[in-house]
């Protein structure tokens, strides 16, 4: 059984189709179904700029969608490919403009990891997984996220990302192993605090 | 058989790898795909497992805000809808324009340089002041009646017989022929006109020669006739 679907499927050809053509409908259709995954694995990757940054990647699909061709998982293979793009020029942008005063403002802005693992114990929203999935390292953060937030297979992630399958195996699941460090720890440090029933 | 070795190596190596992860990678890859664990798997990945779920559920509220805003977005940053159905009407004033300009231009140096029919010159030369046309020829069919009759024209020497336009060159006719013959059918004529001399021994001027010719005439078989003419040769 499987936790997370593509909500289109048979009618994406048409969708498509008519969100080419300019029909605002089937575009609502295509953003409701892309947003959400689009906009976690942007706050993974670059917190609060997850609205900027995804907007300006609605504005390169509302340009560029009548020159693109293939199925659901091409489309969102397609879609992150430029999402990733935004995210490394935000990257660079921010480093040479930063703007927080201190050195690394993302501490400030996301729970420390022991927190994060208690708060999603006790209550997990997608918040506070994503949360807990950003306290990786961000390579293998961004895989996490392409791979179960996405529902892009090893092989889709590897050409978005730039490295071969095995590498985003492997990324991947030493990202799983750390996340599962971090869950029995806190499970066990923090027994009192009404975790997840296991 | 190359295809059949390759697939059988494919085929291979991809068992080798299936059975060489390790039970914590094949659950990884489980958990990695979204399939559910069963309710044996340790608490530790069961755990996980409700976290990855987590961060796959479905929409929220917050996520799906601006929806209203990115349409409004995508139909402002669409491109314009097919250039060439745009350009389509457009063309073809332009090249209309464009070929009635030309064939202006090149009317207007015809008649500048005179070379158009007379009817044309003449119209262009009241319309643009271009150069008038040259006179009008009228040359005598053959076989025609010269002898100047009724509405005798100047274009014709002075008419036969009419010897002050040829001794005198006053260009005023002094005698009138007279028709030999009366007859009960009579015919006026008057005409103007600028002539040649032609090389016809009734008439041949030496120089420059005015005629004016005035007469009545008659010929055998046609009764009587009067008729002016004018005529200027140059010869």
């Amino acid at each position: 059984m499987l936790y997370g679907h593509f909500v289109l499927d048979g009618d994406f050809p048409d969708v498509l189709r008519l969100a080419a053509c300019g029909d605002a409908a089937a575009f609502a259709r295509l953003w409701r179904d892309t947003h959400p995954p689009l906009l976690r694995y942007l706050w993974v990757s670059v917190g609060d700029a997850a609205e900027d940054v995804a907007a300006d990647v609605w504005l390169d699909v509302a340009r560029r969608i009548g020159s693109f061709h293939g199925g659901e998982q091409e489309f969102r293979g397609w879609l992150f490919t430029m999402a990733r793009r935004k995210m490394i020029d935000r990257h660079r942008y921010e480093a040479r403009r930063p703007v927080s005063p201190t050195a690394d403002g993302e501490l400030f802005d996301r729970p420390a990891p022991d927190d994060t693992v208690a708060a999603a114990l006790e209550y997990i929203s997608t918040e506070t997984a994503l949360a807990l999935i950003a306290t990786l390292p961000r390579d293998q953060a961004e895989i996490v996220v392409l791979r179960v937030v996405v529902g892009l297979d090893a092989n889709a992630v590897a050409q978005i990302v730039g490295k071969s399958p095995g590498a985003v195996r492997v990324a991947a699941h030493r990202g799983l192993r750390t996340l599962r460090e971090r869950v029995a720890d806190a499970t066990v440090t923090s027994p009192g605090r009404g975790g997840v029933t296991l | 058989m190359r295809v059949f070795t390759a697939s059988l190596a494919e085929m291979w190596f991809s068992a080798r790898r299936r059975s060489r992860l390790s039970p914590d990678e094949a659950t990884a890859e489980l958990m990695l795909a979204r399939r559910r664990l069963g309710q044996h798997a340790p608490a530790s990945q069961r755990t996980l497992e409700l976290v990855l779920a987590a961060a796959a559920g479905p929409a929220t509220g917050r996520e799906l805000a601006g929806e209203a805003a990115a349409v409004t977005a995508f139909l402002a940053a669409l491109p314009e809808p097919e250039p060439a159905r745009r350009r389509g009407p457009r063309r073809i004033p332009v090249l209309a324009v464009a070929f009635m300009f030309v064939a202006l231009v090149a009317l207007c140096g015809t008649a500048e340089a005179g070379a158009l029919p007379a009817p044309l010159q003449r119209l262009a030369h009241q319309a643009i002041n271009a150069p008038a046309p040259p006179p009008a020829m009228r040359v005598p069919r053959p076989g025609a009646d010269v002898t100047p009759g009724p509405g005798a024209s100047g274009t014709h020497p002075a008419p036969a017989g009419s010897g002050p336009s040829q001794e005198s060159r006053t260009g005023k006719p002094s005698t009138t022929p007279k028709p030999t013959h009366t007859s009960a059918s009579q015919g006026d004529g008057n005409g103007n006109g600028q002539g040649q001399p032609s090389a016809s021994a009734s008439a041949k001027p030496s120089a420059s020669t005015t005629d004016n010719g005035k007469g009545n005439g008659g010929t055998p078989g046609q009764g009587g006739g009067n008729g002016n003419g004018n005529g200027n040769g140059n010869g």
